[in-house]
C-alpha cells in the first residue's frame, strides 16, 4: 500500500547537517497496526511527515499504491492527503473557532471531488460511536483533552481513509485516558480495517501494536514483530 | 472537478467572520482605513458633483439660445475648446470692457431678438429703513425675456424708461423680500441704490438663482453717472428665437466686433459652450480631488496588508492543520484573500454609509449628491483593494510549506 526506498531527510540548521530520517526503507501493508519507537529527536515525527507526504524526502523515493509521489502536484498531493491519510496529533490540532462537529466536517470541504456520503451525517456518526453527539456544538478549548483527542479521531476518520498517522496520541493524555484513545485505535484497526501508524517514544503503548519499527537519530535500527 | 460554489463562500466567509470576532478591536481598526479613505473619496466626489450641479441649474435658468460677448477668449469652442483654455481664463478678468457704441452696431444685425448690454456692480440698497448689499445691474428692457425674469407684481421698465434715464428698478424676489418681507409691498416705493432714488416699478418672481434674486435692474443708461461713470460693460448678451441662425448670427457679431477689437480681446459664445468648458473643468477638478482621496485608500490598504501578514503568522498552525486534512495552496490563498477582501468590503460599506449620512447633511445647504458611480467605485475600490494588498500575505500563507506550519507553535 505504501512503501519507501532508501528515504532521507535531511535540515540544515546553518553550515550543520541534521540528518532527521536517514536511508529508511519500509513497505506498510493494508490493515497493518505498526508503531514507530524512538527517542525524542530520532526522527518519528519526520518520517510520519513523510509518509503523510507533507514532507518531501531530500532523496529516495516514497511510493503510494505505487505511484511515486516525488512527481506529483500540490494539488495531487493535497488529494492524497484529504482522501487517503488522517492525521493525529498530540497536540490534537483542532480549529478553536469552530465548533467540534464543523472540525470533523472540514476535510470534507476541500474534498475536490463529489462525496458518495454526506459528510455531516457521517460526522455526527462518528460522534455518536465515540460518545460525544452532546458536545457537537462545542468548541473544542471547551472540552477535555480526551475529548479532543476523539474529535480529532473523527476528524482523520471523516473521509475514510485508508491510513491513520498518529503521532503521540496520547502524550497530552493522563494513563487512563490515553488508554481509551488506543483502545478506539485498536478497534479502528480491527473492526474497520484502517491501516495505523503510531508514533510514540513509550515502549507499553508501543508494545501495544502488532508490529514495531524502532528508529535512532533517523535510522531503522531494528523491526519487531 | 465539482466544487460547491455556495458552500466554498459560505465557509470562507464563516472563517473570515470567526477570526474577525476573536480581534474585534483590531478588525475594526483595520477597516476603518478603509472607511475613511473611502468616506473620503465618496465626499470629494459628492462635493464635486454638487458644485457642478450647482453650476449647471445657473446655466439652465438662463434663457435658451443666449449668446454671449465677453472679454477674453476663455470659451472659445474654435480653438479647440476645453483644457487648451484654462491659461486664459485668468486674463478674461482683466480684458477690455464694451461700450455703448458696440452695443449699438450689434444692434444692427438683423435676426437677433433681443439684445442689451450689461453691467453690473455690488452695492448698498436702501429701502424701508433696510440695508441690504446686492447685485446692481444695467441692462436695457430686453434683460428680462434674455434672462427669463418674470415679473410678478407691476412691470418691467420700458424701451422709453431706458432712453430717458428714468429712475426706475425692478427687484429681485429675495431683494424685495430682504427689504420689505412681503415682497409685493415693494411695488410702487422707493428705494435708495448707491444713495440715488430709485422708484419701484416691478418685482420680479423667485428664480431659485441666488444672482438674480437678490439683484435689482436698472435701465442702463441711468447708470450713466456715479453707478457706472466710464459707461462700459462686461458683456453683451443676444438672444436669437430660431437656433439655425445661432451660428450665423455668432459670426456676424464676431465680424462688426473686430473691427474694433483684436480676434483675442473677446469672445462671442453661447451658454452651451460654457456650460461644456466648465463641465469639463469640473471633471478634471474631480479626478484630481478623487486621486487626493485615493491616497487614504492606499494608506488603508497598506494597513489591511500589514494585518494580513500579522494573521497569517499568527495563524500558521491553522494552515499547517488545514494543509494536513486536505487544503491546496490555492484553497488557503483563496482563504486569506476572501479575509481580505471581506475587511475591505466592510470597511468601504461603513465609509459609504457615514458618507451618505455626511452627505444628506451637507444637502440642507449645498446640493451634493451620492451617485450610483459612487456606490460602484467603493465596490471596486475596496475590492480591488482586499485583492491588491491581500494577495501578497495570502501568497505568503499558501506557500509555508505545510510541516514547518504544523509544526509552528
Ligand atoms: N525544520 C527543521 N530544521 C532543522 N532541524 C529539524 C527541523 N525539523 C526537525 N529537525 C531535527 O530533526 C530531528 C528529528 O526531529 P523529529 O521532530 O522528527 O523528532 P521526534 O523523534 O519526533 O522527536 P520528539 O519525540 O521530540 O517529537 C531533530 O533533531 C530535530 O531537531
Ligand atoms: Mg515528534
Amino acid at each position: 500500500m505504501l512503501k519507501l526506498q532508501n528515504v532521507y531527510r535531511t535540515y540544515h540548521l546553518g553550515d550543520e547537517q541534521v540528518h532527521a530520517v536517514e536511508d529508511i526503507s519500509l513497505d506498510i501493508k493494508p490493515k497493518e497496526y505498526i508503531s514507530i519507537l524512538g527517542t525524542s529527536g530520532s526522527g518519528k515525527s519526520t518520517l510520519m511527515y513523510l509518509i503523510g507526504l507533507l514532507e518531501q524526502p531530500t532523496s529516495g523515493k516514497i511510493l503510494v499504491e505505487g505511484k511515486d509521489v516525488s512527481k506529483l502536484s500540490d494539488d495531487e498531493l493535497s488529494v492524497i492527503r484529504n482522501h487517503f491519510v488522517g492525521f493525529i496529533f498530540q497536540q490534537f490540532n483542532l480549529i478553536n473557532k469552530f465548533t467540534v462537529l464543523e472540525n470533523i466536517m472540514m476535510p470534507a470541504k476541500y474534498a475536490k471531488e463529489k462525496l458518495d456520503f454526506d459528510p455531516e451525517e457521517r460526522a455526527l456518526e462518528l460522534l455518536k460511536r465515540f460518545n460525544m453527539l452532546n458536545r457537537k456544538d462545542f468548541f473544542p478549548n471547551k472540552i477535555s483533552g480526551g475529548q479532543q483527542q476523539r474529535v480529532a479521531i473523527a476528524r482523520a476518520l471523516l473521509m475514510r481513509p485508508k491510513l491513520i498517522l498518529a503521532d503521540e496520541p496520547t502524550g497530552n493524555l493522563d494513563s487512563k485516558t490515553g488508554e481509551e484513545i488506543l483502545n478506539l485505535l485498536e478497534e479502528l484497526n480491527k473492526k474497520d480495517g484502517v491501516t495505523i501508524i503510531l508514533v510514540t517514544h513509550d515502549h507499553s503503548v508501543a508494545s501495544r501494536t502488532k508490529k514495531t519499527i524502532y528508529i535512532k537519530d533517523g535510522k531503522l535500527v531494528g523491526k519487531y514483530i | 472537478m465539482k466544487i460547491k460554489l455556495r458552500d466554498g463562500w459560505y465557509d470562507l466567509l464563516r472563517s473570515a467572520f470567526a477570526d474577525f470576532t476573536r480581534n474585534k478591536t483590531r478588525t475594526f481598526l483595520t477597516a476603518l482605513g478603509i472607511t475613511i479613505g473611502v468616506l473620503s473619496v465618496v465626499l470629494l466626489i459628492a462635493l464635486g458633483l454638487g458644485l457642478k450641479n450647482y453650476i449647471n441649474q445657473q446655466f439652465e435658468s438662463l434663457g435658451a439660445n443666449l449668446v454671449m460677448v465677453m472679454p477674453g477668449n476663455a470659451f472659445s469652442q474654435s480653438e479647440g475648446g476645453g483644457m487648451s483654455n484654462m491659461r486664459s481664463m485668468g486674463t478674461s478678468f482683466m480684458g477690455i470692457t464694451f461700450d455703448e457704441q458696440d452695443y449699438l452696431a450689434l444692434n444692427r444685425i438683423g435676426n437677433i431678438d433681443y439684445l442689451t448690454p450689461l453691467f453690473y456692480k455690488s452695492g448698498v440698497i436702501e429701502g424701508n429703513n433696510q440695508r441690504k448689499t446686492g447685485s446692481i445691474e444695467g441692462a436695457n428692457e430686453d434683460i428680462f425675456n434674455l434672462m427669463n425674469v418674470e415679473i410678478m407684481v407691476g412691470d418691467a421698465f420700458s424701451k422709453a424708461d431706458v432712453s430717458s434715464r428714468a429712475k426706475k428698478v425692478v427687484l429681485g424676489y429675495s431683494m424685495a423680500e430682504s427689504l420689505f418681507y412681503d415682497p409685493k409691498e415693494a411695488y410702487g416705493k422707493s428705494i435708495d441704490i448707491d444713495n440715488q432714488r430709485f422708484k419701484v416699478v416691478g418685482v420680479a418672481k423667485k428664480k431659485g438663482d441666488p444672482d438674480m434674486d437678490d439683484a435689482v435692474i436698472v435701465p442702463y443708461k441711468t447708470t450713466f453717472g456715479t453707478l457706472n461713470p466710464n459707461k462700459t460693460f462686461y458683456s453683451i448678451y443676444a438672444g436669437i428665437s430660431s437656433k439655425d441662425k445661432v451660428a450665423e448670427v455668432k459670426e456676424q457679431m464676431k465680424t462688426v466686433l473686430l473691427k474694433k477689437y483684436k480676434k483675442d480681446e473677446f469672445s462671442v459664445v453661447e451658454q452651451t459652450e460654457i456650460l461644456n468648458t466648465i463641465n469639463q473643468i469640473f471633471t478634471v477638478i474631480n479626478a484630481v480631488l478623487v486621486a487626493i482621496g485615493s491616497i487614504s485608500l492606499l494608506v488603508g490598504g497598506i494597513g489591511i496588508m500589514n494585518i494580513m501578514y500579522a494573521t497569517v503568522t499568527e495563524r500558521t498552525k491553522e494552515v499547517g492543520i488545514r494543509r494536513a486534512i486536505g487544503a491546496t495552496e490555492r484553497d488557503i490563498m483563496m482563504q486569506f484573500l476572501a479575509e481580505a477582501v471581506t475587511l475591505s468590503v466592510l470597511g468601504g460599506v461603513l465609509g459609504l454609509i457615514l458618507a451618505t449620512l455626511i452627505v444628506l447633511v451637507i444637502r440642507i445647504f449645498f446640493p451634493a449628491s451620492i451617485n450610483l458611480l459612487s456606490v460602484i467605485i467603493t465596490f471596486a475600490i475596496s475590492s480591488a483593494i482586499g485583492v491588491g494588498f491581500g494577495v501578497f500575505p495570502a501568497r505568503r500563507a499558501a506557500k509555508l510549506p505545510p510541516i514547518e506550519a504544523i509544526r509552528y507553535e
